[in-house]
């Protein structure tokens, strides 16, 4: 039986990252899909406290807020870092990887047909932190020795981005063999190549 | 000795929930200003992380990003919530502040001249789902019975918006009266009618 449940709209948007993190943890996932049309009725909306989706169950306990969600799991599966030094870089490394995830949106939703070129123009200037703090740590990932939410969620954003902006690693190797790793780590690889992950538009308005 | 560092533009801006939660805390905190001019010059832009103000030392530890910090200071002084749950929900409250804080800025920062009539008219909707959420937790707090980071965070913004949308708070019985509480408290209340503080401006461009 699946302890955790989600409901979301039939894509990848902001879940990617949580599947990965419980994928990678073998932790099962329940998930009820609300259309588009099923949603716009309303009823739904205004049963969620803040009106909106993802929302993430385990047992009693109700989470809306998709970091709040990666957090949650991040804390019960040991991807919250070793002690609160390691959390709280933690926190501010999904922070910023939250901040590059809302540009992307913000893009996609709203200036895809102009804004395109100018965004995959200017996104090396948002990847350089990430290059740098990855080229300094010896474990390979954001902070301390051990993979967090918050590698999950950087990593999920630069499928995104790679897809959007299709030669956007050549100029960052770090960055480039940071997602090929976690790519290839055997859980992660099979969530990525299982249809029912595969199958699911990255957005909600089919562009990316 | 002021064991944390606070370097920031001189303004309310995003630093406003950090200086409560640790002003109601009895931790001192040593504040380095840094002028719009000094930032444009670039050096300290270019030394910040993510490019970004604020940045917050604690000892050895660096940490951008005002929710990272929020989150670091609730962790060490028990404002976090009693137990793993609580922290998930104060994580959704705190989550759920930053999306209308982010309203509020964009109006603040793009729109303010054409778009402050609108936004007042919008705001009750916003402010709906945590009058639901007070009226129902018997402590008067967002989450748990105790205060945690994500109150002093909403509390913040609240004051910022009885500025902008002078009766915001009419219609919202369990928000004014949590306001009204936040305020109440001693050390709240000193930091409220501090020099310091007051002379501040809530936002750089001067716009409220």
């Amino acid at each position: 039986m699946a302890p955790y449940t989600l409901t979301y709209f039939p894509i990848k948007g902001r879940c990617g990252a949580l599947k990965m993190l419980l994928a990678d943890k073998e932790q099962q996932l329940k998930e009820n899909l609300v259309t588009r049309e099923e949603w716009m009725k309303g009823d739904k909306k205004a049963s969620y406290l803040f009106g909106q989706l993802p929302k993430f169950e385990d047992g009693d306990l109700v989470l809306y807020q998709s970091n709040a969600i990666l957090r949650h799991v991040g804390r019960k599966h040991g991807a919250y870092g070793k002690n609160d030094c390691e959390a709280s870089l933690i926190d501010m490394m999904n922070d910023a990887v939250e901040d590059l995830r809302q540009k992307y949106i913000k893009l996609i939703y709203q200036e895809y047909e102009t804004g395109k070129e100018a965004y995959c123009k200017d996104l090396p200037n948002h990847l350089k932190p990430f290059e740098c703090i990855l080229s300094k740590s010896k474990s390979g990932f954001l902070v301390g020795d051990q993979i967090s939410f918050a590698d999950y969620n950087l990593f999920d954003l630069m499928l995104n981005n790679k897809v959007l902006c299709s030669t956007l690693l050549d100029s960052f190797p770090t960055l480039k063999s940071y997602v090929d790793k976690i790519a290839a780590r055997p859980k992660i690889k099979a969530l990525l190549e299982c249809e029912s992950f595969k199958k699911l538009p990255i957005n909600g308005n089919g562009k990316q």
